[in-house]
């Protein structure tokens, strides 16, 4: 592996107020030492680094706020469920570590409680989102039912432009290969329909000149997914994964 | 980088975000909302062809689709010739606000407006603030109006506010705690306020009132879903609450869908009825019980209602 030297912790803000080569914004990052460590491999750090979503990970200086009051990590009690460390190893580039939470990382139930607190402005939910990609895409995870849920939930969406949430409910169990027992089915249809909330199939809300722009967005949408798995393999993303 | 300190211009009319769940699942909300609204002398203007604001899900997917969604009902707003939307799911919220601070960096902005062109919708110029119904029933209506307006106070009943995650959170995305008429991010308290108004005893120290549900994996993560349900009703139950009261539709949705698992594993004693806090208000504003559409509550507020004299 070669030698790395990087500092983790950068300052990204516009605003900075120097007064004879000195400092003076008062942000936090002035008081600290930047953290140079070797022997890193960056590149994890570099590609969620690259993608919008996660480009606030290096902002991120390990203070653990996020994990304190993730409902995963404490309500939860899913210990193993940790935003600060996954961002840690991401940042270091322990891959082989991170690879034992791919089956942990899709748990994020997008609370933002995270986003909120962090200190740093690390938009943490996002990243942690943005690593379970890389560890999809790199052939480090499944396929994970949250992950099978936002491309069922995408889908529908874009036929109408709305949602169509019978649907989407029957696409989704499918996949998991579920069946509601039809008497629970039943009652819920039964309870829907009296109260005039069952729009589904031809009677479904749909969006007006939808189509358009549907299809524009699903255009958009491949082409995302090609350009973030291409730019994996162009930043030298390890593990099996395809264009 | 952060959202504006200021609202910018505010609208007598502001634009109207309905959303897939109010026009669906939630449409006890979307008509008790109006109902309110209009008892308290306010309105709003209907983005017509709106579409799917794309909630958590989409932005896991591609970044420019996930701003593009909202951003397109957001654009709609504009060419209504409004500066501000409102919306009644913390999920919309969310997403809404999520695009203002991706399209406030211009280079974003000009390939969101690439795509809207292309996709045949109006361009956005970035100048729509995005509001809860919440907060646009205190900061316009406030405690003082509800109060004139209440016909038959909820004297006798305790409840538990819900506010759920996304209704403030982040603060980065809805300005909250910083911006005019936005509710504080970390103890929310427009929801109390205006139920106290409507003479219900409101458990001010609830301590689940910004948890999440559990809902953006309803289907996907049932344990955890299950789990967060359950304890929002168990700690509405310890702190003596007789309702729980909503600002979300998916937090009811999710809720109210899992009540056969939550008794099947907690047991009976944890349930309470669940509502939509406008379902509540427009009870206290005179309607009945049945015209405040509480019928439609899977966990049957309905039935404990009219037990209490409610008719
Ligand atoms: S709260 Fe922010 S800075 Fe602290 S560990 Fe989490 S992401 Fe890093
Ligand atoms: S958004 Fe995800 S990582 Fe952040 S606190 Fe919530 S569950 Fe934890």
């Amino acid at each position: 592996m070669p030698i790395v030297e990087k500092s983790l912790v950068t300052v990204d803000r516009s605003d900075r107020l120097e007064m004879e080569g000195i400092d003076v914004s008062g942000d936090w990052n002035t008081f600290l030492r930047s953290r140079v460590q070797t022997d890193l491999d960056v590149r994890i750090l570099d590609w969620v680094r690259s993608q919008p979503q996660g480009d606030t990970i290096s902002r991120c200086w390990q203070c653990g706020t996020c994990t304190a009051g993730c409902c995963l990590h404490t309500d939860y009690g899913l210990n193993e469920f940790n935003p600060r460390y996954f961002i840690y190893l991401a940042q270091v580039g322990y891959e082989e570590e991170l690879r034992k939470y791919a089956t942990t990382i899709w748990r994020c139930v997008s609370c933002n409680k995270c986003v909120e607190r962090c200190p740093k402005g690390v938009k943490v939910e996002e990243v942690i989102h943005t690593i379970g990609s890389y560890l999809e895409f790199t052939g480090g995870a499944p396929e994970s039912p949250a992950d099978r849920f936002d491309r069922a939930y995408t889908e529908n969406l874009l036929r109408r432009g709305v949602l169509d949430e019978a649907s989407l409910f029957r696409t989704y169990e499918r996949l998991e290969g579920r069946t509601m027992p039809a008497g629970e089915m039943l009652k819920m249809g039964f309870q829907l329909l009296r109260s005039g909330r069952l729009r589904t199939g031809p009677l479904a809300h749909r969006t007006r000149g939808w189509r358009q722009f549907g299809n524009v967005l699903r255009e958009k949408l491949k082409e995302d997914e090609r350009r973030r798995r291409a730019s994996l393999s162009a930043a030298g993303g390890r593990g099996g994964h395809s264009p | 980088m952060s959202a504006g300190v200021s609202r910018g211009p505010t609208d007598s009319v502001p634009a109207y975000y309905p959303g897939c769940s109010l026009d669906g699942l939630g449409k006890a909300y979307e008509v008790t909302a109006q109902q309110v609204l209009r008892r308290l002398g306010l309105s709003l203007d209907r983005i017509v062809d709106y579409n799917c604001c794309g909630a958590t899900e989409v932005k896991n997917l591609s970044q420019d689709v996930s701003v593009a969604l909202p951003a397109r009902n957001l654009a709609l707003a504009r060419s209504m010739g409004r500066h501000q939307v409102v919306a009644a799911c913390n999920g919309c919220v969310y997403s809404l606000a999520r695009a203002n601070d991706a399209v406030r960096e211009p280079a974003t902005r000009g390939r969101i407006n690439a795509t809207l062109e292309e996709g045949g919708a109006p361009t956005y110029d970035g100048e729509a603030s995005v509001q809860h119904v919440l907060e646009f029933i205190h900061t316009r209506a406030g405690p003082e109006r509800v109060r004139a307006a209440v016909r038959r106070p909820l004297t006798g009943l305790t409840v538990a506010p819900y506010y759920g995650c996304l209704y403030t959170r982040p603060k980065r995305y809805t300005g909250a705690g910083r911006t005019p008429g936005a509710d504080d991010p970390e103890h929310p308290h427009f929801l109390d306020e205006l139920l106290e108004a409507c003479g219900a005893k409101v458990l001010t120290d609830f301590s689940a009132k910004t948890i999440c549900c559990g809902g953006g994996h309803a289907l996907s993560d049932l344990d955890v879903a299950v789990a967060f349900s359950a304890s929002i009703l168990n700690e509405a139950r310890r702190a003596g609450a007789d309702l729980v009261a909503t600002i979300c539709p998916l937090g009811q949705i999710n809720i109210e869908n899992h009540l056969d698992r939550i008794r099947a594993a907690y047991g009976e004693e944890v349930l309470r009825p669940v509502v939509y806090f406008t379902q509540l208000m427009s009870l206290a504003f005179g309607a009945s019980v049945a015209e405040a559409r509480l019928r439609d509550n899977f966990s049957r507020p309905d039935l404990f209602l009219r037990s209490r004299g409610f008719a």
